[in-house]
């Protein structure tokens, strides 16, 4: 059944996969078993699939909400101290862009990779940005930014966080059109994707 | 939804043959009034009256004297009173069909679409096995056939490159090659009597007899005359031997401005199209009704070399090849596709052969060649195939209507998502992503997943992965082979000694 249920989420069949999460916890398999053995796995074949170029950005992304209605359907049955979520991350584009579709797919992407994800939206400043790490302690704080003239913000809250003494707690992740691996070095920022599938997948390797 | 199974590499079956996708052209621009045309149309009939033109066979001269064409038999000259042009063109077939092996991707020239061929016959490939660059063979041709019997803008062979191994019968050796690896019809270059015989013998085996060869003819020649205002003893006698066989046969000139025609682009095209006319009534008046069809392919010479060129700065000439042949009534082929570089993955390469490309549709010609060549016709690379490939998928699309019914329109999912939103999570997009980009050849990602691989590495390892794993799925049946191995064979023994 575990099978059925990578297969059907790599498929992004929602109702297949509620039905056959519910019927799993009611035959007594534990919560983070589903999750490690069908959800988790299942999400890694979308994403090599994307990376190969056979599965497309909407397909990952059914996939991805079909991630999330399981993982609603398990919470309730974690154990204590055992948490659905590879972690939290707090994403948002820029002050002075109010670009959001590349951050969005890259938020949902890392929702449907399990991450727990808070979306502040577009236009976000430094000091809101150091906010919000310091309400939810995330473990990765992404900023998004598609025009040259804003790209400079990304600096002023990295140094804000260092201000703050919150820099140490949180890896910075960076992306947008305009965003390159030099720029992101220059920065000193912790990760950087060149798309979508590519950030998720350094997401998961910065807080593995 | 279903995913999409991901095929490990090496798994799976290999290149599979994409089907024939010829250029739509039903629609194509009249670049010339029939009032411009006129003058051309006028001059080529008075040159051939007043002018006339050589015919070196003895046989031609004879049939052409019947009919009452004033022939000089001294000089082979024959001139060719109007009305004897006029009355024997229209006999001429204005189009016909050419048929395929199988019978699947027969050629309907009154179809609305343009069919394609690769360029030929070049004389020297880049060996995919081991980089030489050498003379062509009979066995490179077995291979590029097997690339053309897969490729979708192929829609019927010519031999892209010659069999330089074969002497004096490389010609029926080429259409061996053609037979024995792909199923689509075969545009041969047979020339000479004796040739032509044995052509017709391997084409009527193919056919299944010489009823069937006539009805549906899965073989034509193209057949050269020679500039200015020559037919040749080899060229026109095959042509005679395939009118009588109902084997279409296609004149083609390759007038060159200021060497062989006059230097200017209206003077060459009077004698280019005075040849193909006067080829053609010859081929009327052997066998009324027998499909023929011309090609005016008007070249350069490089007035400090004398190199020839194809493709000037100026090359305004190619529109009118198609509305002249069209205006005597005879179907066209095209020459669209070439180039002067001398190795592909250039810019000129490119250039060249795309700006030549997105002219065919407008050009309304039935049939053209070609794709796959650099150097002028004369280099066969198997990644230049591929590019050209691409690019002639660039220039269908091109061409191709917009659907505009109610759901590509998507109102209601336009009205779902509202301003601001996006598009990304809606099953309509889902539902038609993937016919949404066509990808090109230069929209390969590389395994880090950032970059776009370079198009020449990317046609080179498709046009391998064709090389070494594509076999045409209905090859020609042993008993066949034989016999064609046969003809081959009689005809080495009477010809090469």
């Amino acid at each position: 059944m575990k099978d059925q249920l990578k297969e059907a989420l790599i498929a992004g069949d929602a109702g297949t996969v509620n039905a056959l999460t519910e019927a799993l916890l009611a035959s007594g398999v534990p919560a983070r078993e589903i999750l490690d053995e069908a959800l988790l796995p299942g999400m890694e074949v979308v994403g090599e699939r994307m990376r190969s170029g056979d599965c497309f950005i909407p397909e990952v992304l059914l996939s991805a909400r079909t991630m999330q209605g399981a993982l609603d359907l398990l919470r309730p049955h974690m154990a204590a101290g055992e948490s659905t979520s590879a972690g939290t991350v707090v994403i948002g584009t820029v002050e002075g862009d109010l670009h959001d579709i590349g951050k969005n797919l890259v938020a949902m992407l890392l929702q449907g990779a399990g991450f727990t994800v808070v979306n502040l939206g577009t236009g976000v400043t430094s000091a809101q940005f150091v906010s919000a790490v310091r309400e939810h302690s995330p473990a990765i704080l992404g900023m998004s930014a598609l025009l040259t003239t804003t790209l400079p913000h990304m600096g002023e809250t990295i140094a804000a966080l260092k201000a703050a003494g919150l820099r140490e707690s949180v890896k910075v992740m960076v992306g947008g059109a305009p965003v390159t691996q030099s720029w992101a070095d220059e920065l000193g920022a912790d990760g950087y994707g060149a798309n979508a599938g590519l950030a998720v997948e350094r997401a998961k390797g910065l807080v593995g | 939804m279903t995913a999409v199974p991901k095929l490990e590499a090496g798994e799976g079956e290999g290149p599979q043959r994409q089907p024939v996708a010829p250029l739509r052209s039903d629609f194509a621009v009249r670049f010339h009034s029939e009032a411009q045309i006129e003058p051309l149309h006028e001059a080529t009939l008075a040159l051939l009256e007043r002018t006339g033109v050589k015919y070196q066979s003895a046989k031609a001269l004879a049939i052409l004297k019947k009919a009452g064409a004033k022939v000089d038999e001294g000089s082979d000259l024959v001139r060719l009173p109007r009305r004897l042009v006029e009355e024997t063109l229209a006999l001429a077939p204005r189009s016909f069909v050419l048929g395929s092996r199988d019978g699947a991707a027969d050629l309907d020239l009154a179809s609305g679409y343009t069919y394609g061929t690769t360029d030929g016959c070049g004389v020297e490939v880049v060996d995919w096995r081991t980089g030489e660059r050498r003379t062509s063979t009979k066995a490179d041709l077995a291979d590029i056939t097997r690339m053309q019997d897969c490729l979708g803008s192929i829609s019927f062979w010519w031999p892209t490159v010659s069999a330089g191994d074969c002497g004096e019968t490389a010609q029926l050796h080429e259409i061996e090659a053609g037979w024995n690896n792909t199923t689509k019809h075969l545009m041969g270059m047979v020339q000479g009597e004796k040739l032509a015989r044995h052509a017709v013998e391997m084409a009527a085996l193919v056919a299944g007899g010489a009823a069937e060869l006539r009805r549906r003819p899965v073989m034509s020649d193209l057949i050269g005359t020679v500039s200015p205002l020559v037919n040749d003893k080899d060229g026109i006698e095959a042509g005679l031997v395939f009118a009588e066989a109902g084997i279409p046969v296609c004149y083609v000139t390759m007038p060159n401005l200021g060497t062989t025609a006059p230097a200017t682009k209206a003077g060459a095209f009077v004698v280019g199209a005075a040849e193909i006319v006067s080829a053609a009534v010859l081929h009327e008046l052997a066998a009324p009704g027998a499909p023929v069809w011309g090609s005016i392919m008007q070249i350069y010479a490089d007035p400090r070399t004398a190199l020839t060129m194809t493709t000037p700065l100026d090359d305004r000439c190619r529109f009118l090849a198609t509305e002249l042949l069209h205006s005597f009534g005879l179907p066209a082929l095209g020459a669209f596709g070439g180039t002067d570089a001398e190795m592909p993955g250039t810019w000129q390469a490119g250039v060249e052969t795309m700006l030549q490309l997105l002219q065919v549709p407008l050009d309304g010609c039935e049939t053209y060649t070609g794709i796959g060549l650099a150097n002028t016709y004369n280099l066969f690379t198997p990644e230049k195939l591929v590019l050209d490939d691409d690019l002639y998928h660039r220039a269908r699309h091109a061409f191709l209507d917009i659907p505009m019914d109610e759901d590509a329109l998507a109102l209601g999912v336009i009205d779902a998502v509202g301003p601001g939103g996006h598009f990304l999570a809606q099953p309509h997009t889902r539902r038609h992503m993937r016919d949404a980009v066509a990808r090109a050849v230069t929209q390969e990602i590389d395994a880090d997943g950032q970059h776009y691989r370079d198009a020449l590495e990317v046609a080179r390892e498709r046009a391998l992965d064709i090389l070494r794993h594509y076999e045409p799925e209905q090859p020609l049946d042993d008993d066949a082979r034989r016999e064609l191995r046969r003809i081959v064979g009689d005809a080495d023994r009477e010809l090469r000694g």
